[in-house]
């Protein structure tokens, strides 16, 4: 088999490579200076020159001839008017590798970028970096000024960074770190997550693409979203705000307006104008969660924005332009969306791109132990007291928690309020056995779906266990858990009173609501302290 | 097929020559390995391949692994052709290194050849070419053949570009010779040779030579050489005794000052005068190959040089000629070859 036969691309240095009398000898000249190598063999130098460094070039190809007869010296013309026109120098690089016919097969191609301006340089390291100069970077350097008569140093520069054994472990250890910042700082067992996740980090950072984020309630797409931006931004992706929208808030003309924004006097009542969410998120990352409730109208209008970068906002006769990242987030199956006709097919091509199912919590046994440690500590750092299960009480727990009956219906929601719950009432902040069979009867409870209804207030959890007068009707049921969640919401009985009974306040002069509501609560066998008080104020409420 | 340890003694350049020169003459193959093993960029470098390449021409021999940076390299001679080659050195390598490598064969091959080497020919590196033409080929001529140099153009580091030629009438059987004493020293004399650079320093250093030995000034010479490519000096001592002439040589370089090339060349003079053996450190090198090739032959030198050590044990593993070097009372050592 032949001999690969190596190829230095390089520029004929006007200044560097000149000099003519004999103390040429005496200074380093890198091209000259490159044939001089014991080690390192140059068969053909392709030198860059121009006409009015003839003289330069004669003595080069000479004292090359002399120091280095194996190496054939060969001459490209390429006139510069301005050698730091980065324009110019460019296009004339770019000429040069588009005529040259390399030999991939036969020859070992380097890139000398030590002489040139450093536009030429700049336009050398571009041109190989892009491959349209297949080759190597070769950078030269003097000797040691102690050594001056010896050959300078000589350095190979390969832009496949993953040659690199310090510079791949880098990667490696920011990849890591990537991950773990994706998980959210939980160490998660579960493969299929695991690999997902990793998958997620790629494409997060190789691409803007949109993102499709499936899964039940409570899965984690939100945080996941928010997550994906912040390392973009950390990697200097992205620029702009992070931007949320839960499509299922949005309810008829406001949905246009929020999203697209509107001028003023588009319509009754829009005494400003409006920039909408999409122009908010330009530059940054917009995650459109229950993409599936979005109206028809404003999904082809999405359409466009994602096509385009271009939209109308509601009244205006100009558009607006925006360029975001697009997030969306679904548990709906949007394939039979749009079978049913409340789904545009292109909409959905154009952001099915990249689509991950996220898990429920169920589905990942392995990572529900990992999950609870990580809440306890963010729940202990919150409520400012250190929490701890007692050993019993934690096997209890997490065998529940991975069993079949660990429905886990809202996913990490429900992880996240049962841990919060159990943390506030655990005194000196100590789990017991009796605070967990507790909390394993209202979770059992929570996710018991009663006869005939297709939804369920998270609230149901908070029923009391033994109902004073028995079974409930589903009527005074819902209107229980209705009370319950305004309750949930408020900071004291007072406000929960003020909201519950806002009408006939208004209509009433004087009427303590705070009572009124404390009596219905009491007839249900509740107090404020075992319900709202309990999440809220554990203090005493009001 | 001759299996050599590259990384053992003197290492390198010196084992891959001599077993190149050896594979010619016998026409037996060789597998050196560990080239360079030890050294912090191992495997053949550029002036290997240069020597490897003008034996590969000689002999028309199959060489494996003959690229820059190999440590295995297999060498199957086949029949030795003098002729007319030229033989182009470059990063100022030695073009006396390969003359060397190539003379043994040319000098018993079945024709007479004519060679053109161009490179270095004054470098502190290798042998320079006065040494060589002075000092060496004459105990080659007194060996039989007919071998003469003639410098065109001197070859300084590290510019290069020096031309000399060699032609060489072979003969079929080498002659032994026997150089057991100097005698006396008749005549001194010292050439300046300076290229490129201002006169003033050969000026120094005449001074410096009459200060320091008891050289006059109708003894030293200085030589403003012309033709040279790059600027050089060079410092060369003749020592004429009545049964050998040595010859020292001192190569300017760019980091060594005047003072210190002349003060290590009168040294080293100094050391040769005093030790009254008549073959000198680098004959003594040169000649253990075609004396072996000889066959028999004796001669006095002072303690063998690592260089010479490495030599004779690849001259052992190519040929069955016995080599003893025996140490003489007077600190001098006796080199008997053959019986």
């Amino acid at each position: 088999m032949a001999r690969r036969k190596t190829v230095v691309i390089g520029f004929l240095g006007s200044v560097l490579d000149g000099g003519m009398g004999p103390e040429r000898w005496d200074r380093w000249r890198p091209t000259v200076d490159l044939c001089r190598h014991e080690d390192f063999l140059v068969d053909r130098l392709d030198l860059l020159t121009q006409k009015k460094f003839n003289h330069i070039l004669d003595r080069v190809t000479q004292d090359i001839a002399g120091i280095s007869p194996e190496t054939q010296v060969v001459p490209h013309l390429c006139e510069l008017k301005d050698p730091w026109d980065f324009e110019e120098v460019y296009g004339a690089l770019h000429d040069f590798a588009a005529g040259y016919d390399f030999r991939m097969a036969e020859d070992d191609y380097y890139i000398h970028i030590t002489t040139g301006t450093h536009v030429a340089q700049i336009c050398l390291f571009l041109l190989t970096e892009s491959g349209r100069l297949p080759g190597r970077l070769l950078q030269t350097m003097p000797p040691p000024g102690h050594r001056r008569s010896a050959p300078g140093g000589l350095s190979v520069i390969d832009l496949d960074l993953s040659k690199y054994d310090r510079i791949a472990g880098r990667f490696e250890q920011e990849k890591k770190d990537s991950l773990t910042f994706l998980k959210g700082g939980i160490s998660t067992r579960n493969r299929a997550f695991n690999d997902m996740i990793a998958e997620i980090e790629h494409i997060s950072i190789s691409s803007s693409a949109p993102i499709l984020l499936m899964g039940p309630t409570g899965a984690g797409k939100s945080q996941l979203a928010r997550r994906i931006f912040e390392l973009k931004k950390s990697r200097r992706q992205i620029t702009g705000e992070f931007v949320e929208l839960n499509c299922a808030t949005l309810r008829g003309d406001s949905a246009m307006s929020a999203l697209f924004g509107h001028v003023k006097g588009a319509f009754t009542g829009a005494s400003t104008s409006r920039d909408g969410l999409l122009r908010r998120a330009n530059g940054g990352l917009l995650l459109l969660d229950e993409i599936g409730e979005l109206g028809l109208d404003e999904q082809s209008m999405l359409l466009r924005a994602l096509e385009d970068k271009r939209f109308l906002p509601v009244g205006a006769d100009t558009e607006s332009s925006s360029d975001f990242q697009l997030i969306a987030g679904t548990n709906r199956d949007l394939q039979r969306a749009v079978q049913d006709g409340l789904f545009r097919e292109d909409l959905l091509a154009r952001i099915n791109l990249w689509t991950f199912h996220l898990p429920a919590l169920r589905d990942r046994p392995e990572d529900i132990e990992p999950n609870i440690a990580f809440e306890l500590e963010a729940i202990s750092r919150r409520i400012n007291k250190k929490l701890a299960f007692s050993r019993e009480a934690y096997e209890t727990y997490l065998a529940f928690a991975r069993s079949d009956r660990g429905l886990w219906r809202s996913n990490f929601r429900d992880l996240n309020a049962s841990i919060t719950r159990m943390g506030t009432l655990a005194e000196g902040g100590r789990i017991t056995g009796t605070l967990v069979s507790r909390e394993i009867e209202r979770l059992e409870r929570l996710w018991v779906r009663p006869e005939g209804a297709t939804t369920q207030p998270a609230t149901f959890a908070d029923l009391p266990p033994q109902h004073p007068c028995g079974e409930l009707d589903l009527f005074d049921r819902m209107q229980l858990a209705s009370v319950l969640e305004v309750c949930r919401d408020s900071r004291s009985l007072s406000e929960a009173g003020r909201k519950l009974f806002s009408s006939s306040r208004n209509r009433k002069r004087s009427v303590n609501d705070a009572d009124r509501l404390r009596k219905y609560l009491l007839r249900h066998g509740l107090t404020w302290e075992t319900i709202g008080g309990a999440y809220r104020a554990p203090a005493g409420g009001e | 097929m001759i299996l050599l340890d590259g990384s053992t003694g003197e290492g390198g350049g010196q084992v891959l020559r001599t077993a190149l020169s050896l594979s010619m003459v016998t026409r037996t193959p060789f597998v050196i390995e560990n080239i360079r093993a030890k050294r912090r960029r191992p495997g053949l470098m550029r002036q290997h391949l240069t020597a490897l390449a003008a034996a590969q021409a000689i002999c028309h021999a199959t060489v494996e692994g003959g690229e820059l940076g190999s440590c295995r390299l297999q060498f199957t001679p086949g029949p030795v052709r003098g002729g007319k080659y030229r033989f182009a050195v470059g990063t100022a390598g030695s073009a006396t290194l390969v003359l060397q490598t190539v003379l043994p064969a040319l000098m018993i091959a079945g024709e007479p050849s004519e060679l053109q080497l161009s490179g270095g020919t004054h470098n502190p590196f290798a042998p320079p070419y006065p040494h060589l033409a002075e000092c060496f080929l004459p105990w080659i001529n007194k060996m039989g053949p007919r071998v003469e140099a003639e410098l065109h153009r001197p070859g300084f580091y590290p510019a290069g570009g020096g031309e000399f030629s060699v032609r060489i009438e072979p003969c079929s059987r080498l002659a032994p010779i026997d150089i057991a004493a100097r005698g006396t020293i008749v005549r001194r004399t010292a050439r300046i040779l300076v290229a490129g650079l201002a006169s003033g320093i050969a000026e120094r250093q005449r001074e410096l030579l009459m200060q320091w030995t008891t050289l006059g000034s109708e003894d030293i010479v200085v030589e403003i050489l012309p033709n040279s490519v790059g600027p050089g000096n060079a410092v060369v001592l003749s020592l004429q005794a009545e049964h050998i002439t040595e010859i020292l040589v001192g190569c300017g370089e760019k980091e060594l000052s005047s003072a210190a090339m002349i003060e290590r060349l009168v040294k080293e003079m100094r050391t040769y005068i005093s030790s009254n053996a008549p073959v000198g450190r680098h004959l003594a090198d040169q000649l253990l190959l075609p004396m072996a090739l000889a066959g028999s032959g004796r001669f006095v030198t002072m303690p063998l040089s690592s260089h010479a050590q490495t030599n004779i044990e690849v001259i052992r593993r190519f040929l069955s000629v016995p080599i003893v070097a025996v140490s003489q009372p007077d600190g001098l050592a006796e080199v008997q070859i053959g019986r």
